[in-house]
């Protein structure tokens, strides 16, 4: 048979040697490079992406109607890749005289949305209930609800729309 | 005291992994006539396609195989992400280098008569393979939905669509349809990413087996060479250094000669196809073979060759396998390998001489290095024509009365071209737009405005450029 070996032939098995440890380098240096360059292309992006979004327009300070919640959708551009996506959120406006607040949809306790129930603001998901002015009066929320930064120019409601950091106390802003 | 715990605990995994043994199959298969640098081109190529695996699960972290997103997201991977230059480049390069070293290797395999003696199995996956890296390289061109790839690939499938009989068939399977679609794009894309790698994953399991089983051939003289090494540490180390060359050239391309990517597919362009080089000796048969005969170097000839290839164990059954001793194999390799190169230079050469398409492959040329040098614009994704209007600008009066029938309201476009994005555009400056609307004609653009075109003040026409270099790409 031509693909039997000699076994008198066969030197033994090696392995403690200079040529492997060359060889090992060579694959860990080769790894290495690779490994530097996956982990900055997967990782880096996740911490260049802006969310800073320009004022919106909510509507004329005259429609806005005396005390109720009223919820109206903003246009938020969001940093994804190689997109900049134009997507919709939610937030609710609270007028009392000449003092407007407006909060931010979303549940500071696990980001569900929030939705209305007469003069109260309650997330369904886990059971927290706010009232007209944003406090907490139920359920697991950490905090109020998060107000959202606004000012009034020729009469019209404008809103800088922000994320915020959800189950902690404090209100972070997510940039 | 230390390595006696390190041996324990290798002793202990052994017992419950069988990991010495596993090393020892890995490492100490005999070689015989000993390590040479003859054989590094197997674990090149293995080594490659782990780099091809690698790169390509991270490219799809980012890639998007849709004809609406796919140009936009490799444009992105090339100039936004850190390290995408890279990891294309190595996907690009790599690839590259996969083709060249699979035809040396199967060359060496030939040259050294290594397919003989009960080889022809594992010589027939290492044809079958070389087949899958071309499959490969066909479905990958596409993606990035380029002007090259979108070119390249509809001559690939009217090629595909020549075969006798099969051809209408297999070219509407092939494209999921009668046209070069988002559909081929999704085709193509699980084809390269799902389909081809479980085959060459198999081929090459396959191919190790059936090596590890058959033995290294050994030096092709025939003389009693006695001389046995392992593979461990001599021909390991031979490889590595391979690899190491391999990797730094590959890294080298990616660097100074950046993977390639042009403009996004404009089916309405005159572009002119080229394939990737290695496609060249059948593009350039192509030029002798008009008309019916076009499917002899299309079809016939890679399939007559590659048939001929599967079978060769079996035509060439005598033992010798000195190159010098079988002088027609050896003339027949140097014949296919120096005509191809041949052909690659001869088609090279007629693309820089003649006139008719010189000027045009040099202009493709310079558009594809002005949009490779252009920053990465984000794309604008998911605004509706209302949400549109809530943000964009409201357009001059004289926009309203002149252009909005036919480019819309808001420059979305009606009965003709739509104006968003306009500005980003080649050719479309300021300077540019102004004098397209001083006479449309004069500027040369390939649908001028109508005859009948009203006259506009120049500040009319200012403002509308102004507002117009304010609309984006959708």
């Amino acid at each position: 048979m031509t693909n039997e070996f000699d076994q008198a032939n066969l030197p033994a098995p090696e392995r403690r040697s200079f040529l492997g440890v060359i060889s090992g380098l060579i694959m860990a240096g080769i790894s290495a490079v690779l490994g530097v360059t996956i982990g900055r292309f997967s990782i880096a992006p996740a911490f260049s992406a802006s969310n800073e979004q320009p004022w919106t327009d909510l509507g004329t300070l005259d429609d806005i109607a005396e005390g109720k919640l009223i919820k109206k959708n903003v246009i938020v551009s969001q940093d994804a890749g190689w997109g900049k996506f134009q997507t919709q959120r939610s937030v609710w406006i609270v007028r009392k005289g000449e003092n407007v607040q407006v909060f931010s949809g979303v549940c500071p306790h696990l980001g569900c949305s929030v939705a209305s129930r007469e003069e109260k603001f309650i997330c369904a998901c886990h059971g927290s209930e706010w009232d007209a002015a944003g406090n907490t009066l139920a359920g697991p929320s950490p905090r109020g609800l998060d107000t959202l930064e606004i000012r009034v120019e020729e009469n019209k409601l404008k809103v800088k729309y922000q994320d915020f950091k959800q189950a902690v106390t404090t209100k972070e802003v997510l940039s | 005291m230390a390595e006696s715990k390190l041996s324990k605990l290798y002793d202990w995994l052994d017992e419950r992994t069988g990991i010495k043994q596993l090393t020892s199959e890995a490492l100490d298969e005999p070689i015989r006539g000993g390590a040479r640098w003859a054989y590094v081109f197997g674990s090149l190529l293995l080594f490659l396609f782990a780099i091809q695996v690698v790169t390509g699960i991270f490219l799809s972290m980012y890639y998007v195989p849709s004809a609406d997103h796919a140009h936009a997201s490799v444009s992105y991977i090339q100039k936004a992400v850190p390290g995408g230059w890279l990891l294309r480049g190595l996907h690009h390069y790599g690839a590259t280098a996969m083709v060249i070293l699979a035809v040396a290797h199967l060359a060496q395999t030939f040259l050294f008569g290594a397919y003989k003696n009960k080889r022809e199995l594992l010589w027939m996956a290492g044809v079958a393979m070389l087949l899958i890296i071309l499959a490969f390289s066909f479905t990958g061109y596409l993606l990035p939905w380029d002007q090259a790839a979108y070119f390249g690939t509809k001559v690939g499938a009217s090629i595909a669509g020549e075969v006798p009989v099969v051809g209408s068939v297999q070219q509407r399977i092939m494209l999921g349809g009668s046209d070069l679609t988002t559909v081929t794009l999704s085709r193509f894309f699980t084809t390269h990413v799902f389909l081809l790698p479980l085959a060459l994953v198999g081929l090459v399991s396959l191919h190790l087996y059936l090596f590890r089983r058959a033995t290294p051939a050994g030096p092709f003289h025939n003389r009693a060479d006695k001389k046995i090494e392992r593979f461990y540490p001599k021909q390991a180390f031979k490889d590595s250094v391979a690899v190491l060359i391999c990797f730094a050239a590959i890294v080298a391309m990616a660097k100074y000669s950046p993977a390639e990517l042009g403009p996004q597919a404009d089916p309405t362009s005159d572009y002119l196809a080229r394939p990737p080089w290695y496609f060249m000796p059948l593009f350039q048969l192509l030029k002798y073979f008009p008309g019916q005969w076009a499917i002899i170097p299309t079809v016939v000839l890679p399939a007559v060759l590659f048939g001929a290839l599967f079978l060769l164990p079996f035509f060439d059954r005598r033992g010798e396998r000195h190159p010098l001793k079988r002088p027609l194999a050896t003339t027949l390799l140097v014949l296919i390998i120096g005509g191809s190169i041949g052909l690659i230079f001869l088609a090279k050469h007629q693309d820089r001489t003649n006139p008719e398409f010189a000027d045009k492959l040099k202009q493709q040329e310079e558009e594809m290095h002005a949009y490779f040098a252009k920053p990465f614009e984000p794309k604008i994704i998911g605004a509706s024509a209302a949400l549109m209007s809530a943000t964009a600008p409201e357009p001059p009066a004289a926009y309203a009365q002149s252009c909005a029938a036919c480019h819309g309201d808001k420059g979305e476009g009606a009965l003709f071209t739509p104006l968003l994005g306009v500005a980003s555009r080649p050719q479309r400056s300021k300077e540019d737009l102004l004098k397209i609307l001083d006479d449309s004609r004069a500027y040369g653009i390939k649908a001028p405005m109508p005859e009948s075109f009203p006259k506009l003040s120049p500040q009319e026409k200012e403002q509308i450029v102004d507002w117009m270099l304010t609309l984006k790409a959708q």
